[in-house]
């Protein structure tokens, strides 16, 4: 299907107007016979920083997962505009969407690099990942690891290792799967104000140089301030007051 | 005096039930004191089998005499022992390869994390009635069917170790937390890498210790199989049984008790050097 939306621009330079990555139509989620969100719309531009906010039990998670399209929204519709242009279904976007989850699931028996290759299974088919990944990706899986700050940690187990590890180890599998759309949530809840500007930095980066979306579940207004383009936030008492407020966080670029 | 930190309750006008001391006998009833009860009933009822043949037989006499007969253990057929223990070896190990592989799919096929609801009944189902056949029948069918030599005792022991490793494999695969595989399948991957990549890890230390016991056990099974004509040190057994050499008996039974307890104490070691990697995991 073709889609009326303008198509993106293939080369690296960011378009002078955002271009709609993610169109958010009517979306609409109940649980518990209780709306959590409800007629949500918004065209959200491609390669943005979203900052999901609200209070504990609101709601932000269960948005992620619908945009994930790990859950079903109870009405509405998302649908993503890839680089190319088309039109998916957030079924058929798995790939290119890169999910941080918040109990991370990571594999506690495999060591951090391996649990990091894992981003790019989707990339091969099964029998190419039987025995062990390309060279290339294990080398690319170093650096970024690196970039993270765990090279020292490189092949001990997930389970060995510390919850901040393990969140940065999360965050490198979905960074390393090189997503059109990252869905974190809370990626920074375990980390240092050192490493939380560090990671947080790395999705901005993404973000405005390939053209990433990153939605980002945020509990601390001054991180927020610093790295997100936008705030999304959710109201417990109204699921139909959402809000979206544009934040121009200059100083960070 | 300090004011008591709980208020004690208001005395209700209700009738006073004092606490009582003894519950009622049928209070006392729980699964636990029934089925004990249960065997009670059973062991006395099961006396007469204590009877014997009912003829006067000097018992002490009989086990002086049969004893007597195994020592001293004649050591001339060490060689022979040797070999035939080291064919129940390869009998066992061939047994237990084949079972592992055959039962990895068949495990998956059982485990109701991974599989729908009626596989996982049919495949419980056969698996468990594998295992009520013992593994001396399955050495008998599969000497029917190949003959006499070490080949059926390889198949009659792969047969009953699939019973078994199916099942705890199947165990394994439940005991692993889904998710991760979930989460592997939402970032693209597809089915065999996400049991790959997110729940082989987990079930493998798992996996391979209850393989080593399956070897443990399969070496024991085939010492015995052999007495049905499958090969293995049991052949011996069975010959010297016949014909009464009692000493030479001896001498294959201490020879694979001294096989048994290596194996025993070795494998157990080496498995709980495995598994405790998969518990520490657990215990976050």
């Amino acid at each position: 299907m073709r889609s009326e939306l303008p198509v993106a621009q293939k080369n690296e330079t960011p378009p002078p107007e955002p271009l709609p990555h993610l169109s958010i139509k009517g979306l609409g989620l109940k649980r518990n016979g209780r709306w959590l969100f409800r007629d949500l719309n918004w065209e959200v531009p491609r390669g943005s920083v979203v900052a999901v906010v609200g209070p504990s039990g609101v709601g932000k998670s269960s948005l992620l997962n619908c945009l994930a399209g790990l859950a079903e929204p109870t009405e509405g519709s998302v649908t993503f505009a890839c680089n190319a242009g088309c039109l998916h279904k957030a079924t058929g976007y798995q790939k290119r969407v890169g999910i941080i989850f918040q109990n991370l699931l990571l594999a506690q028996n495999s060591s951090i690099l391996r649990n990091v290759l894992c981003g790019r299974l989707g990339r091969y088919p099964w029998w190419r990942t039987l025995f062990a990944f390309p060279r290339a990706d294990k080398k690319a899986a170093v650096l970024l690891l690196a970039d993270l700050g765990l090279s020292a940690h490189l092949h001990r187990r997930a389970g060995e290792t510390s919850g901040g590890e393990q969140q940065r180890a999360a965050v490198a599998r979905a960074l390393f799967q090189e997503p059109e759309l990252v869905l974190a949530d809370e990626p920074v809840s375990n980390l240092d104000t050192y490493l939380c500007g560090r990671v947080l930095g790395i999705f901005r980066r993404e973000a405005h140089e390939h053209l990433r979306t990153a939605f980002c579940v945020l509990h601390d207004p001054a991180l927020l301030e610093r790295f997100a383009d936008y705030a999304l936030s959710l109201d417990p008492t109204n699921p139909e007051k959402w809000r979206v407020r544009e934040i121009h966080a200059a100083s960070a670029n | 005096m300090q004011p008591p930190l709980i208020e004690p309750p208001a005395p209700s006008q209700e009738r006073f039930d004092p606490p009582r001391i003894e519950l009622k006998w049928h209070e006392r009833l729980g699964v636990l004191n029934i089925s004990l009860l249960l065997f009670l009933v059973a062991v006395v009822s099961s006396a007469g089998v204590l009877r014997g043949s009912g003829r006067d037989l000097d018992y002490l006499a009989n086990i002086h005499r049969f004893l007597g007969s195994f020592f001293p253990p004649d050591f001339s057929v060490s060689g022979q022992t040797l070999i035939g223990l080291w064919e129940t070896c390869q009998i066992a190990v061939m047994a237990t390869a084949f079972a592992i592989v055959a039962s990895i799919p068949i495990a998956i096929a059982g485990a109701q994390t991974l599989s729908p609801r009626w596989l996982v009944f049919i495949t419980r189902l056969l698996m468990n009635g594998i295992r009520t056949v013992p593994s001396l029948i399955w050495a008998l069918l599969a000497v029917a069917i190949v003959g006499p030599n070490p080949l059926a005792g390889v198949i009659g022991l792969t047969f009953y170790s699939v019973g078994y490793l199916g099942k705890f494999f199947s165990d394994a695969f439940e005991s692993v937390d889904v998710d991760v595989a979930r989460a592997l399948r939402a970032l693209g991957a597809r089915t065999i890498q996400a049991f790959q990549y997110g729940l082989w890890p987990h079930a493998k230390p798992l996996v391979w210790s209850y393989s080593l016991w399956m070897l443990e056990y399969n070496i024991r099974s085939a010492a015995i199989v052999g007495i049905v004509g499958a090969g293995g040190v049991g052949l011996q057994l069975h010959t010297y049984q016949e014909y009464g050499q009692w000493n030479k008996f001896a001498t294959v039974l201490l020879f694979m008790f001294l096989l048994v307890s290596a194996l025993d104490l070795l494998g157990e070691r080496v498995r709980n050097q495995i598994v405790r990697k998969v518990v520490s995991t657990k215990e976050r």
